[in-house]
């Protein structure tokens, strides 16, 4: 039998999420009493309550068929890894480098074979980001990368 | 001065040349800024602050203000389309509004926007006008408890939203507000969940939430998704224009909207988020057919587009009757009139009437304007979503990064865009919905805020809550609605 796993996965993974904060903020943070709530009271109450929901979540998919969802790891991979190319990139390759490898890493997963287009696409946005965000919105920012 | 000579008085002031172009030149920008994603109001006024030192004081307000709701027009723009809310607010919009683009029906969604958007501003100007000293009496009628019963109400109701399971909808909006917890706490000065990152002392960035959860993770599923390679299909002038069928059903939830959105708008802090969250749940209540919500209803769209932007006018009552901003963009509002030396409050109305009058006709002539201005630009939205998918992401991913950027010039804010991301992608592939995390989020520190305030005035009696007539009701409301939701679910496990 086919289970609903996404269900199941997600409800579980809520469970640790709420169970781990409620442990962590009842060991570090101070409750307080109801009158003078410390700052540990909401997180411990929201913690429990979410892994309370997780498992009410979870339990009941187990008995349950679901639907199959389409996981993407490339798809995923690529586009996560170009956001911290970005971010890491930034101060050291400059707002033209660090758009420029971005969008190439980015377009990588993209279903369509072949570098030139993806070369003019890299020279477009890079353009385009330059023109809007330096110039047009005046972000103060580093163009080019920094020299040694 | 009474109201009509007023408003008469305004209308006059604000068609002068030399106050007009301001009105026009802070919608327009308002708009462009507003569609770039994680790019809103409060960057672009920023940018213009300086710009106001040369103007008049009322123009620079006019000014101001048509940049504030002129970004909301730009947001459901970018929401509808793309799936990139900037602001909690729009992420309604993109509930259903996204579902009408994958259909085919981009223009009839962003006509339903721009409409019900228009028509929320002139039901929040005239609730502004009629209602100004009634609505800032009833806001400071509310208490912490009151604030704190809303609130958690508008959760409860919000619940159902994109989701048919009550839980699975309730946890994320927990999962939310756990994680408005970090960063440090308002009261003690505790830093909590923060990992000893300095970063997170201010807490998770609002943005990067919005745009990881949103953004990134509908970019991550369309990548290779063969529908998005370049929508093909003609799109004739009359797919972008409503059928009667769409106009009927967009009507009333317009009226409903403005009207809830004209009253929480006037409540500081909490009005326009949590009003356009309650105008969906509410529309999906009284739907004759709920399962459509989700799935491309125009109700869905124009509710909410309406609630907002009444919301975004009645928050001015605050703000000037008051001297009390409701959010940050209302207080750099206040903050351009100080400069000018002007001091809003109680006694602004009487002491600079041009200023109150010449403000309320501007909103009236900016919203027009920004319908004219959007009605035609329709059609070049519709006809970007003929460009293949593969041209357009990586340009949306570099504009998330530098809007989320832009916020507080934090690199680590790019980086947990990346981390936030996967974690949306992730709740997605589970159909979990992220919009209600964000409501969590937005909401969850005005709520432990209002919540221990209210315990400590009443000295940790939690009676508190039934025994003022505001907060009780609210208590009342939420205790039916849980009640209502379990016996939904029990009937439908029965039947």
């Amino acid at each position: 039998m086919r289970r609903d796993w996404p269900d199941i996965w997600g409800g579980l993974a809520l469970a640790a999420v709420g169970l781990s904060a409620c442990g962590w903020a009842l060991a570090y943070y101070d409750l307080g009493t109801l009158r003078r709530m410390g700052p540990g009271f909401f997180p411990t109450v929201l913690g429990a309550m979410l892994a309370a929901l997780g498992l009410i979540v979870a339990l009941p998919a187990l008995r349950r068929t679901g639907v199959p969802s389409r996981v993407q790891p490339w798809a995923a991979a690529a586009v996560l890894a170009s956001i911290v190319i970005f971010g890491l990139g930034l101060s050291r390759l400059g707002l033209v480098g660090a758009t420029a490898a971005s969008v190439l890493v980015a377009s990588l997963p993209a279903p369509q074979p072949g570098w030139t287009w993806r070369m003019v696409l890299t020279l477009a946005v890079t353009l385009l980001t330059v023109l809007v965000f330096s110039f047009g919105l005046r972000m103060t920012l580093p163009l080019w990368p920094r020299l040694p | 001065m009474t109201t009509w000579e007023g408003l008469l008085y305004g209308i006059g002031f604000a068609m002068q040349p030399g106050v007009l172009i301001y009105c026009i030149l802070g919608v327009v920008l308002g708009t462009f800024v507003g569609v770039l994603p994680g790019i809103g109001a409060m960057a672009a006024i920023s940018l213009l602050l300086p710009v106001t030192y040369y103007i008049t004081a009322e123009a620079a307000l006019i000014m101001l203000a048509g940049v504030y709701y002129g970004a909301q027009y730009g947001g459901a723009v970018a929401s509808i389309l793309m799936r990139l809310p900037g602001t909690p607010q729009s992420a309604v919009t993109a509930l259903d509004g996204y579902p009408m683009v994958r259909e085919g029906r981009a223009g009839v969604a962003l006509f339903a926007a721009m409409a019900s958007s228009f028509a929320g501003s002139v039901i929040g100007i005239m609730v502004l006008v009629m209602l100004a000293e009634w609505l800032s009496r009833a806001a400071t009628a509310f208490g912490a408890a009151d604030y704190a019963a809303m609130m958690i109400l508008g959760l409860v109701a919000a619940s159902t939203i994109g989701t048919d399971q009550f839980a699975k909808g309730f946890a994320m909006v927990t999962l939310g507000l756990l994680l408005g917890c970090v960063g440090t706490d308002v009261n003690s000065g505790v830093q909590r969940f923060t990992f000893g990152q300095t970063e997170f002392l201010d807490g998770i960035n609002l943005v990067a939430l919005a745009m990881g959860l949103f953004g990134v993770a509908e970019v991550i599923a369309n990548v290779r998704d063969p529908d998005r390679q370049g929508v093909v299909e003609r799109i004739g002038l009359r797919r972008l224009l409503p059928g009667r069928d769409d106009l009927r059903r967009m009507g009333w939830p317009t009226l409903r909207g403005g009207a809830l959105g004209s009253f929480f708008g006037a409540l500081p802090g909490t009005g326009s988020t949590l009003s356009s969250f309650l105008s969906y749940a509410m529309e999906r209540r009284v739907a004759r057919d709920p399962s459509r919500f989700g799935k491309g209803a125009v109700e869905g769209v124009a509710g909410p587009e309406s609630a907002n932007n009444a919301a975004a006018i009645t928050a001015f009552v605050p703000t000037l009757t008051l001297g009390i901003p409701g959010d940050p963009i209302m207080a750099l509002m206040l903050g351009a009139l100080v400069i000018h030396g002007i001091q809003p409050g109680p006694l602004m109305l009487e002491a600079r009437p041009e200023m109150f009058w010449g403000l309320v006709a501007s909103f009236g002539i900016g919203n027009l304007l920004l319908l004219i201005l959007n009605l035609p630009l329709i059609g070049i939205w519709v006809a970007m979503l003929r460009i293949p998918f593969r041209w357009l992401y990586p340009a949306i991913l570099v504009f998330v990064c530098l809007g989320v950027y832009s916020v507080r010039g934090l690199t680590f804010d790019i980086i947990a865009v990346a981390g936030i991301g996967l974690v949306g992608y992730l709740l997605a592939l589970a159909a979990f919905s992220p919009a209600l995390l964000l409501l969590g989020f937005v909401l969850g520190p005005l709520i432990e805020t209002n919540l221990r305030r209210a315990l400590l005035i009443s000295r940790g009696d939690p009676m508190v809550f039934l025994e003022r007539p505001i907060a009780a009701g609210f208590v009342v409301a939420t205790a039916a609605l849980l009640l209502l939701s379990l016996w939904q679910a029990w009937r439908r496990r029965t039947a």
